[in-house]
């Protein structure tokens, strides 16, 4: 039998009617039916290939501890386009990920308004349920994550600063590596820095990342006990301490005790590294990955770690940098799996340890602190120095770091002023009133 | 033949629309079809997202959840914001640098690579072109090197000449500005020069004997026969040199971050960085609201001053 081909009108029509049917679909939005149970595919968005490798591996344990049946599907993008992304689609009401890592820097966004309580699920039942975890985890790591009460995200790391240095040079130089105070120990980096044109501490001035300008400052602010905000997400930054931090700064850099480099991981700071213009300084446990491994791979088992030296006037022995915390995403079909998922991988005792061996990121619970295969790791890079140990007895000293959704605005407002303070511009009194003053004059907007 | 102009003839009664009485002309809708797709991109992806930006600036919205009507509150804070204020004045500085060192080297180096029995021609204009093809992270990159304070090659070569070194090329205020300034020219410079050539070489030879019978020397030729004959083409380049100026991101983003102490913040730096640093899509809107309205009005006085568009008499 004979049939005849579509007419144009007839194709056309057609072509309208899949059209809309395409568009009706896609402005329909996502199941919200729970799941309980069975196979699930977890959308995971992070910007770090470590995290994707971790929560693959921790699938079968996630299996036996629950009543799913896990299946990833990773997205990877940069932390800041993460939460670009997250939001986008939340407007659209579709595409958002069950599970996302927001890199700490990224969070404060998620602060603004109501942004956390209407995207995010909040995980504070869900640790409560679990008999002794909300005491065993560290209100320090819990924190910057953290409002109102509610916890938005669980951070992968307690990136706690310590001080790295070249053991061969020191020992040649004959410098101790025990120096108890920072006023001392900046005396000895005077010295070297005259004898051998090299520097113990460093400051960050690219100006294209305020945060690593801001980085080189905070870590020393916090150990001293200073602060950025408080709980109350209010501005503390104007104090006796981070005066003292600041002043202590711009003299290490006119004595050279501290060397100003462009970026703490890119061709400035290796060509320090490798021409031992930098023979120390303090940063975050995972600089070593990130910083050291990767700029000097072949100066393997020439550095070692030790705590920060003390502020002659107060504060602790470290401070904590970085991070990136979990959260699920709320009201989805996959919230319940979601959430027991990242609890059973990401907060189980066994999960916290393999955090540590495959990763190198440090336990978020106080006990697994005492877990002995940690305490027995040997660092090669480090020439087979046992840190953990190191890790632990600093644990008290591990200061909280509240964020506000008005972060980023501090962060390029202090970055300027201490950047001019660096520069001897301005005194570091008049850069910290000037920063309160720009922030308070750019935040109320 | 005689079938040829029947034919003809037929042609132009069609053309003329007098077919006959009987015949009444149909309405086609095929033109619009084909032009339809870019105006409904046109409405989509312009006119949709001016207007939204339009309603959003008078909003306070987080990104999420419904905006809240404000009024014009965020134009008032932007009229007492320090920092839009240093934005809108970095801006000033790149479009000038943009619209008074750029286009004047270019017209130079077009000039130049115009010049009669010039040799390896092609490689020079590939040369001056290349910097714009070169990816901006490439070029931020490759500066951020060049003026590293520690260990640049600049500082070193300055060190190694001149025994003074440690200019703090992106870390100081002012000469953050200059070193943006300076990937500018290098970047845009090639660029904007292939359209001066374009030009010259549309300028007629006549021309150029007539003067040199007048007795003009080189400069008066360049003065009153080439600048006069690429008045249009100077307009053109000076309006998109403007409009690419007063939008420049990738340079101080790259570079500098806007740094230090916002002394390279662009506008649209300012803009992106209140909506997708800070949150804050309605203050963002209004500062765009607010670029655009300076870039049109601007670009329209451009326009009306240097007589694009108009015939030349």
């Amino acid at each position: 039998m004979y049939t005849a081909p579509p007419s144009r009108r007839a194709l056309l029509r057609a072509g309208l009617g899949l059209g809309t049917a395409a568009a009706l679909a896609a402005c329909g939005g996502e199941s919200t039916t729970a799941r309980t149970s069975g196979d699930v595919t977890l959308s995971l968005w992070t910007h770090d290939p470590g995290y994707e490798a971790f929560f693959r591996k921790g699938i079968p344990e996630a299996d036996r501890l629950t009543d799913f049946r896990y299946h990833l599907d990773v997205t990877r993008a940069g932390p800041a386009d993460l939460v670009t992304k997250l939001l986008a689609q939340a407007v659209a009401g579709r595409g958002t990920p069950d599970t996302i890592g927001f890199e700490i820097g990224s969070f404060p966004r998620m602060l603004r308004g109501d942004i956390a309580p209407r995207l995010l699920h909040d995980l504070t039942p869900d640790i409560a349920a679990v008999p002794g975890l909300k005491d065993d985890l560290l209100p320090a790591r819990i924190a910057p994550y953290s409002r109102d009460g509610k916890v938005y995200a669980l951070d992968s790391d307690t990136p706690m600063v310590v001080y790295y240095y070249r053991d061969d040079l020191f020992t040649e130089w004959n410098l101790p590596t025990d120096t108890p105070t920072w006023e001392e120990f900046a005396e000895v980096g005077a010295r070297v820095h005259k004898d051998h044109g090299a520097s113990l501490c460093v400051v960050s001035t690219v100006g294209s990342d305020t945060g690593q300008v801001v980085q080189s400052f905070q870590m020393l602010l916090y150990q001293r006990g200073g602060a950025f905000f408080d709980a109350d997400q209010n501005l503390v930054l104007d104090s006796p301490e981070a005066e003292e931090v600041l002043r202590f700064l711009c003299e290490g850099l006119r004595t050279g005790f501290v060397i100003d480099i462009s970026d703490y991981y890119g061709a400035a700071m290796q060509t320090a590294l490798k021409t031992n213009r930098v023979v120390g300084l303090p940063m975050a446990i995972w600089y070593k990955s990130y910083g050291l491994v990767s700029n000097v791979p072949e100066q393997k088992g020439k550095w070692r770690v030790r705590a920060l030296p003390r502020f002659t006037k107060g504060g602790g022995v470290t401070a904590a940098l970085g991070g990136t915390g979990f959260g699920v995403v709320k009201d989805k079909a996959n919230t319940e799996a979601a959430t027991d998922f990242l609890l059973n991988t990401w907060l189980t005792h066994e999960g916290q340890v393999r955090r540590f061996t495959e990763t190198g990121y440090l336990p978020t619970r106080r006990s697994v602190y005492e877990d002995p295969r940690l305490n027995a790791a040997q660092d090669d890079f480090c020439g087979g120095q046992r840190l953990f140990s190191l890790y632990r007895s600093l644990l008290p000293d591990v200061p909280a770091f509240y964020q506000s959704p008005d972060q980023s605005i501090l962060f390029d407002v202090l970055a300027g002023n201490l950047l001019r303070a660096y520069r001897g511009d301005v005194t570091p009194r008049q850069a910290l009133k000037q920063t309160a003053a720009d922030y308070r004059d750019q935040a109320g907007r | 033949m005689t079938t040829a102009i029947a034919g003809r003839a037929r042609t132009a009664e069609e053309r003329s629309g007098t077919h006959g009485t009987a015949h009444r002309p149909r309405r086609s809708w095929a033109p619009y079809l084909f032009i339809s797709p870019f105006y409904l991109l046109y409405v989509l992806f312009m006119l949709v997202p001016v207007a939204v930006s339009l309603w959003l600036s008078l909003t306070e919205w987080v990104g999420l959840g419904t905006p809240h009507w404000v009024g014009l509150r965020n134009y008032r804070l932007l009229a007492t914001d320090i920092s839009f204020h240093r934005a809108l004045g970095n801006t000033a500085v790149f479009v000038l640098v943009a619209v008074c060192v750029v286009v004047p080297l270019a017209l130079l180096i077009a000039q130049a690579l115009n010049t009669r029995g010039l040799r390896a021609r092609d490689l020079w204009r590939t040369a001056y072109f290349v910097p714009i093809v070169v990816s901006p992270i490439l070029v931020a990159l490759i500066f951020g090197l060049l003026f590293d304070r520690q260990f640049g090659l600049v500082n070193s070569v300055l060190r190694a000449l001149f025994g003074t070194g440690g200019v703090d090329w992106l870390g100081d205020p002012s000469l953050a500005k200059v070193s943006i300034a300076l990937v500018m020219v290098w970047r845009w410079t090639g660029y904007l020069t292939v359209f001066f050539l374009a030009g010259l070489q549309a300028v007629p030879r006549e021309l150029y004997e007539a003067a040199a019978i007048d007795g003009a020397g080189r400069l008066r030729t360049f003065t009153t026969v080439t600048l006069p004959a690429l008045k249009p083409v100077t307009a053109f380049v000076v309006v998109t040199s403007f409009i690419g100026a007063a939008q420049i991101f990738e340079e101080p983003y790259l570079l500098t971050g806007g740094g230090p102490a916002e002394s390279t913040l662009s506008v649209t730096m300012f803009i992106y960085r209140a909506a997708f640093q800070r949150q804050q899509f309605g203050y963002a809107a209004a500062a765009a609201v607010v670029l655009f309205v300076l870039v049109f009005g601007l670009s329209q006085l451009f326009n009306r001053l240097l007589g694009i568009g108009r015939a030349t008499s």
